[in-house]
């Protein structure tokens, strides 16, 4: 009998030649893609910035074109409806979104509201509304705190929420775009914990969007890759996308799993791999597999010594009892405790802990932007708590997380100038050195463009600049590259390098251990309030009891190399760059 | 207050949100419209009394009535009797004479009425502010007021960007010290210090705006013409009674205090 039931065999999802165009754009992204996603599937979509990752995201939901007005071609099919001819409420019961800020998605006053929120809207009767409110949010781990505020809740926390929230509205089909970008390690762990126990009894279609595959690859049955123009390159089973591609969507600018770009290095130095590794288990097992592997590189950034080999002449930044207080009254706690730390002038300082521990608070004491106790900081002599703006831009730039928040003027020459000007020095001066300043950062043909109206990448940049043009030695930056693209975050890094190679001391705020593994000479780990410890990145990552006690979890490349056994030699290395192997 | 954060509940807290709104109005006019100081001080004590039976008010929200209120008064009083016009009030007695200046009785008998009504408005007002929550304030409206819940949850969710915007326009403040005052001073300076702190915090908002907007579209918001409500705020007898005997107390204050 061949009598099945259609409701079994059709597609969760059917994509067919799709193309969309914002309106005011030029080019379509993404551009004739035809994939489908069979019921239960969890499929990742992958792609360098740029090809349409997140306008896909937002065709398979309806909110384009019914929202977000774009030219759509082709057709996107959610549980068998075509989402052009139907409303996104009507879509809404099939096909759930969940966004990459939770802040922006989530819009009520208690964890369980948010849960209800979509099926009150759809007009459910109360009891259903209940009883898929608490399935949800059981299946989330957060039907105990089902009375809370969101705002109460960690980042990861306020992320499973929405998971829950997209649970609750019924749909067989939900679509993450990017959901751990702003959340640490432990953050994003704690959304792919929940996420796995959503996929576990196969009865929902997973469509998503990362570009941290760590955490993420276990999860995954399916990947279609996207290229530059938006076009469909890849689309097969992980095992062979990931392990049997990943050379191609290296070049492509598409990112892999840190396991993977590990053994392609590897594999161009000569070490063999039947297959490529996916996790650091997996890469750990290849590698001692291997009877002898080559020596690893020296490292290419020095370490700087540590606390007791500074000397006063060559310390850049020097705090000495330094307690910050938050709040008033009754409410007064202690937000920095009794904090000693010098850095040496010149190197590139990682300052780590989980959310709470300081990091922002012991930045801004450093720059002067919120002032510290008098004679707790020392800029190379300078006291911020006492110094004038004009004197303190000439030791030391801060950058905001968010650039725009800095742009004071309506054009990119003028915000250069700003600082200068105040000066009073010679303006044909001032336009030499800001006309040298816009061809160091690239920025030479939008000197004359709204600081708004730059992209992302020249915002950022700009804002380093500013910080930089009063003359400044110490750089400081607070979690830089937060909520970016890897491509974008990967730029600001090689221009801190660069800056820091010229002799700028580089001071930064970080939850991306892995940068730190990479780019950093010392690292700052706070604690509760406390230095817990300043040492190289390598001593940190060594060190599991300090890892612990600071709530950090150790990267990609450093879990790997720790498992082996046969190569005692490699149990050490924590960075990309000490494995032999050209990177491309 | 959030449901997470027990206190215990007053008699106005089991009052329906629209009739702690409703309730006080007749007796926010008549103060606005007396000029002697009977009529604020009546409605100001028996509004504090309200409060501080029926809403279980927190420690530091009684203080501030009980103490930081009476101080605000006297403040005021002297405030406002300096600032008023002297040829308007009684010059029967003079209080101070400092020369050209002349401080009379009757002036600081003006301000001491005007501080009264602002701080009796104040409490009338805090009736709902403190017994209602949003959320229950919003559902009355779009229950009884037909108010469309589309405005009325939207606003709701408005609302929840403030504390987000006063963290973005702090950060901006801080942003914009850092870079220092600049070549222009004076008023000048002053001024494009604050449009160029709006810019941001705008550009900021729309984003945020548009995000939040989508977010709720894809939850089927604004699906159809009413939503499923969860717990409907009852309009009971009690608040019937309630709305009574406030309006028969605010009649019968304002009929039995001797106008001036």
């Amino acid at each position: 009998m061949s009598e099945e039931n259609p409701a079994t065999t059709r597609p969760a999802i059917e994509v067919d030649a799709l193309r969309i165009r914002h309106h005011g754009r030029e080019t379509w992204t993404p551009d004739g893609v035809s994939f489908s996603v069979r019921a239960g599937e969890v499929m990742l979509v992958l792609g360098p910035s740029g090809s349409g990752k997140s306008t896909l995201t937002l065709a398979l939901d309806g909110l384009v074109p019914h929202v977000v007005a774009a030219d759509v071609e082709g057709s996107v099919r959610v549980g068998g409806l075509d989402t052009a001819s139907h409303s996104v409420a009507r879509m809404s019961e099939h096909v759930a979104i969940v966004f990459q800020d939770p802040d922006a998605q989530i819009v009520t006053g208690s964890v369980l509201d948010e849960v209800c929120f979509a099926p009150e809207n759809q007009l459910l009767p109360i009891d259903v509304v209940l009883a898929r409110a608490e399935a949800a949010l059981r299946r989330v781990g957060l039907w105990e705190r089902r009375d809370e505020d969101p705002a109460v809740l960690s980042g990861g926390g306020r992320q499973r929420l929405a998971i829950a929230a997209a649970l609750a509205a019924g749909g067989e089909v939900i679509v993450l775009d990017e959901p751990t970008a702003n959340l640490d390690a432990a953050g994003a762990e704690d959304v792919y914990d929940s996420l796995r126990e959503v996929v576990a009894d196969g009865s929902r279609s997973v469509v998503l969007v990362e570009h941290d595959l760590d955490a993420a690859v276990t999860l995954v049955d399916r990947v279609v890759v996207l290229d530059r123009r938006g076009a469909l390159v890849l689309d097969g089973p992980v095992d062979v996308v990931l392990r049997e591609h990943a050379v191609e969507l290296e070049r492509l600018g598409v990112w892999l799993p840190t396991a993977t770009t590990a053994a392609v290095r590897l594999s161009r130095a000569g070490v063999p791999f039947e297959r490529l590794p996916l996790t650091p288990a997996e890469l750990a097992v290849a590698l001692d597999a291997v009877a002898e592997l080559p020596a690893p590189l020296a490292p290419v950034v020095v370490p700087t010594p540590a606390d007791a080999a500074v000397t006063t002449d060559t310390t850049a930044v020097s705090v000495r009892g330094l307690t910050v207080f938050r709040g008033r009254g009754r409410g007064r706690v202690p937000v920095l405790r009794d904090v000693d730390l010098s850095i040496r002038s010149g190197a590139f300082t990682a300052v780590v802990g989980v959310n709470g521990a300081g990091k922002t608070t012991l930045l801004q004491a450093i720059a002067g932007v919120v002032r510290p106790p008098r004679g707790t900081v020392s800029l190379a002599g300078l006291d911020p708590a006492a110094a004038r703006a004009a004197a303190l831009s000439r030791h030391v730039g801060f950058v905001f997380q968010n650039p725009e928040h800095q742009f004071m003027t309506h054009t990119v020459r003028d915000e250069l100038a700003y600082g200068p000007r105040a000066t009073g020095r010679e303006p044909a001066q001032i336009d030499a050195q800001v006309d040298e300043l816009l061809d160091r950062f690239g920025l030479a043909e939008a000197a004359d463009v709204n600081p708004f109206l730059l992209s992302g990448g020249q915002k950022r940049r700009l804002s380093v600049g500013t910080a930089l043009i009063g003359g400044a030695g110490v750089l400081v930056l607070d979690e830089p590259t937060f909520g970016q693209d890897r491509e974008r975050a990967d730029e600001l890094v090689d221009l801190l390098a660069t800056l820091q190679a010229t002799g700028t001391t580089v001071i930064v705020a970080t939850h991306d251990l892995q940068l730190v593994a990479e780019t950093a000479t010392s690292v700052v780990v706070l604690a509760d309030g406390r230095v817990i410890a300043h040492a190289p990145p390598d001593a940190v990552f060594e060190d599991d009891d300090l890892l612990v006690r600071a709530g950090l979890r150790r990267p990609a490349l450093s879990r790997a190399m720790r498992l082996l056994e046969r190569h005692p030699d490699w149990r050490g290395i924590t960075a990309l760059s000490r494995l032999p192997g050209p990177p491309r | 207050m959030r449901p997470g954060t027990e206190r215990s509940r007053g008699y106005l807290h089991g009052l329906n949100p629209l009739v702690t709104v409703v309730a006080p109005l007749p007796a926010m006019i008549a103060v606005i419209v007396s000029r002697d100081l009977a009529t604020p001080v009546a409605f100001l004590l028996l509004g504090l009394g309200l409060i501080l039976t029926g809403a279980h008010p927190s420690t530091r929200t009684t203080a501030l009535l009980v103490l930081v209120l009476p101080a605000a008064i006297a403040i005021g009083t002297v405030g406002f009797g300096v600032w008023t016009d002297p040829a308007r009030v009684d010059r029967s007695v003079v209080l101070l004479d400092a020369g050209a200046y002349r401080l009379y009785e009757g002036s600081l008998l003006a301000g001491l009425a005007a501080s009264l009504r602002l701080a009796a408005l104040l409490v009338l007002a805090l009736l709902a502010g403190l017994s209602a929550t949003g959320p229950d304030f919003v559902r009355s409206t779009v229950q009884y007021l037909r108010l469309p819940y589309r405005i009325a949850y939207t606003a709701l969710a408005a609302y929840r960007f403030v504390p987000r915007f006063r963290r973005d326009l702090e950060l901006i403040r801080q942003a914009h010290r850092v870079r220092g005052p600049g070549v222009r001073r004076g008023p000048g300076s002053a001024i494009s210090r604050v449009t160029a702190s709006v810019v941001p915090l705008l550009a900021g908002a729309i984003r945020h705006a548009e995000r939040v907007a989508l977010a709720m579209d894809a939850r089927a918001f604004g699906a159809h013409s009413t939503r499923t409500e969860r717990h409907l705020v009852p309009l009971r007898g009690r608040d019937a009674v309630f709305v009574t005997l406030s309006w028969a107390v605010t009649a019968a204050i304002v009929v039995m205090l001797p106008a001036h």
